[in-house]
């Protein structure tokens, strides 16, 4: 049904509908605690597992253990080492299957049984690194073993070359020398994703009851077509539940935050804190991007609930959406092109770039907030006057009823 | 007065390649003010239908509607406004108090708030339901739920009520105050019109009843005047005769409308 004479809008009526819509919200208690437990929980869980993962990342390298298998086999090699500030520990038998199941996350160094025999005949050795790659710590503890063991080859290099009269200095035409341009926040970033990642899911997930119960729920207790039958503009109607939805997300969006901010400082490991960045300022960027987000998706999960005849199958519906909100933001990490100027209009991926360059300490630029949240905001339009259209049909209305 | 005139309604089909779904094929039907109208007809027999678009909440593909002159198609706010409106489902919001359901659609309708509180001191007095109006509607009984959506239909004062199956799933005493203030509200000339399939509610209330069979009025006027119509002892026997005489007619339409003359 369209009616050509159905009222405009009434910032009165958009009134009305929004005391009551908050009213019903304030007493909804199954909303108001899937809301504070994910507000409340995610800062705290989210940082306890990455400090947890830094942690025992830092801590491996800097006690500078190598595992080796057979150490009587290779005395040289370990006095090497042990010169070198490294404590060698003897592998166990089952150094294989421990590494398999990430009991052990070194490599183990595995010098052949001729390894002093080899040496002392100038011919060379073989050495084995085993490790298992698919260990996340894996990676780093190994490099800095090879590294050690490439400082072994250096200096017996030299050693020798001195021996037959030959400057060392013809074997290095060109030195090596390193500068990591990722500053330290940017490396921390790199694995940091998660804590942006985590509050964009909380703006999708925050107020998906209140979005759900203004929606299909008005169908599923059957106050939809009395609601309907008053001379009111199906505009104001939209509008008013869709402010409480947004309200709603933003309260959890904020509550989040603050958890997030709050758990920060309540992390001893000195490595998270100088590898991310996340002061009030960045707090502020996050608020600041996810405000429109929460619009966004406050509008969107109440448009595929309206879908929904029943609370179940709006939650079938939203679900949907929920989903292609994760995945989308979970695509930049596989990006290989940083920061292309197209992610910042599309939702979650827009938000997920800027987030991640505000916690790797970049400079945000005024286009960085400002495209994200004007796509946000005509999309969060285009969803509202969508559902209003809907509430106007009388296919919808009464679909399958 | 609510005028109603050879309303048709179809139902696009559901799957592809099935038929389209008629819901109301020709209802036509006059209910007057200060009287009370009722729609009777069997399950299916499109009284909802009938209803949803005196309610403008559907559209009719043929046909016309009028309620206090209104023209449902063409002037949808003006029918809402003079609309009391009960609706199968009784649609309340059961986190909110009585009190806040009524309030809710005063507010909508702009209601001022003195306004507001004599009416519903007035609905609550009549409907004996002072009680319920601090409670949250959670766990109310039917024959509460029905009280609360009554003075909801209410609130505004309007000159004209449809009500969609008032007396489903009450209790006796609920049942008889609802007939009270029909009544009461009937006396002070409003424009009733129910749908029921109950017999004895049509003989304790109605001054006039609209027979619908298979989406088709199929006879108008007073209990007696049916009854007498279709030689039937009883309403019920009435009711029988002339809806399923229409069933047997219905091949030929134009001998139904021989056999059951319409106002």
């Amino acid at each position: 049904m369209h009616h050509s004479s159905d009222l405009r809008f009434s910032a009165r009526t958009t009134g009305v509908v929004l005391r009551k819509e908050a009213t019903d919200a304030l007493r909804d208690r199954r909303a108001w605690f899937v809301a504070l437990a994910i507000s409340l929980l995610s800062g705290p869980i989210v940082f306890l597992l990455t400090s947890n993962f830094i942690a025992g990342l830092e801590e491996q390298v800097a006690r500078r253990e190598v595992v080796m298998a057979h150490p009587e086999m290779a005395p040289t090699l370990v006095n090497f080492l042990q010169r070198a500030g490294a404590t060698v520990v003897p592998a166990t038998d089952d150094y294989q299957a421990a590494l398999r199941s990430g009991r052990m996350q070194n490599g183990v160094v595995v010098p052949p049984a001729d390894f002093e025999a080899r040496l002392a005949r100038g011919s060379t050795v073989t050495v084995d690194v085993v490790f298992d790659e698919s260990q996340d710590k894996a990676q780093a503890v190994v490099r800095s073993t090879v590294r050690m063991l490439e400082g072994f080859n250096r200096e017996l290099g030299v050693q020798r070359l001195i021996a037959r009269g030959v400057s060392p200095q013809l074997l290095a035409p060109i030195a090596i020398n390193d500068i990591n341009l990722a500053s330290a926040n940017a490396r921390g970033a790199r694995l940091l994703f998660i804590v942006p990642w985590a509050a964009l899911i909380v703006a999708v997930f925050g107020a998906l009851s209140v979005a759900i119960d203004v929606s299909a729920g008005e169908r599923e207790r059957g106050s939809l077509e009395p609601l309907l039958a008053n001379p009111v503009p199906t505009a104001s109607l939209v509008l008013g539940k869709w402010a409480v939805v947004f309200a709603f997300s933003l309260i959890i969006v904020v509550l989040t935050m603050v958890g997030f901010a709050i758990s920060m400082r309540f992390i001893s490991g000195e490595t998270l804190s100088a590898l991310m960045q996340l002061q009030w300022r960045e707090i502020t960027i996050f608020c600041a991007l996810l405000i429109p987000f929460a619009a966004l998706m406050a509008a969107v999960n109440m448009l595929a609930a309206t879908f929904g005849r029943t609370y179940k199958e709006a939650q079938t519906y939203v679900t949907y959406i929920a989903m292609a909100v994760q995945f989308a933001a979970l695509a930049p990490v596989f990006f290989t092109v940083r920061d292309a100027p197209w992610q910042l209009f599309v939702p979650s991926i827009g938000q997920l770039t800027v987030l991640m360059k505000a916690l790797r300490g970049e400079a945000i630029g005024a286009l960085d907030m400002l495209i994200p949240a004007a796509v946000c905001a005509a999309l969060a339009a285009a969803a509202l006057a969508a559902i209003a259209h809907m509430l106007r049909r009388e296919t919808v209305v009464f679909s399958r009823s | 007065m609510i005028e109603v005139e050879h309303l048709h309604k179809r139902f696009a089909p559901r799957a592809r390649g099935a038929a389209a779904v008629v819901a109301i094929d020709d209802v036509s039907l006059l209910a007057r003010d200060g009287r009370i109208t009722a729609l009777l007809g069997a399950n299916g027999a499109g009284k909802t239908t009938t209803l949803r678009i005196l309610a403008t909440l559907m559209t009719a593909d043929a046909g016309h509607a009028r309620i206090g002159g209104a023209d449902v198609v063409a002037q949808p706010l003006a029918v809402r406004a003079q609309l009391g409106v009960l609706s199968d489902a009784r649609g309340l919001y059961t986190r909110l108090t009585a009190r806040e359901n009524i309030a809710y659609y005063a507010q909508l309708r702009a209601i001022g708030a003195r306004e507001f509180a004599e009416r519903l001191q007035r609905l609550a007095d009549l409907l004996d339901m002072n009680a319920l109006l601090p409670r949250r509607v959670d766990g109310f009984s039917s024959g509460e739920r029905m009280k609360v959506a009554l003075a909801r239909a209410l609130i505004h004062d309007p000159s004209h009520l449809i009500l969609d199956e008032p007396t489903n799933g009450l209790d006796v005493m609920s049942t008889r105050a609802l007939r009270r203030l029909l009544l009461a509200l009937r006396d002070q000339g409003k424009c009733i019109v129910f749908s029921t399939h109950i017999m004895q509610e049509v003989e304790a209330l109605c001054d006039e009843i609209a027979v619908i069979a298979h989406g088709r009025t199929v006879a108008q006027g007073a209990a007696a005047a049916l009854r007498e119509q279709a030689g039937g002892a009883t309403l019920e026997e009435a009711f029988v005769k002339l809806a399923f005489a229409d069933c047997v007619a219905r091949p030929t339409p134009s001998s139904a409308a021989d056999t059951q003359p319409r106002r």
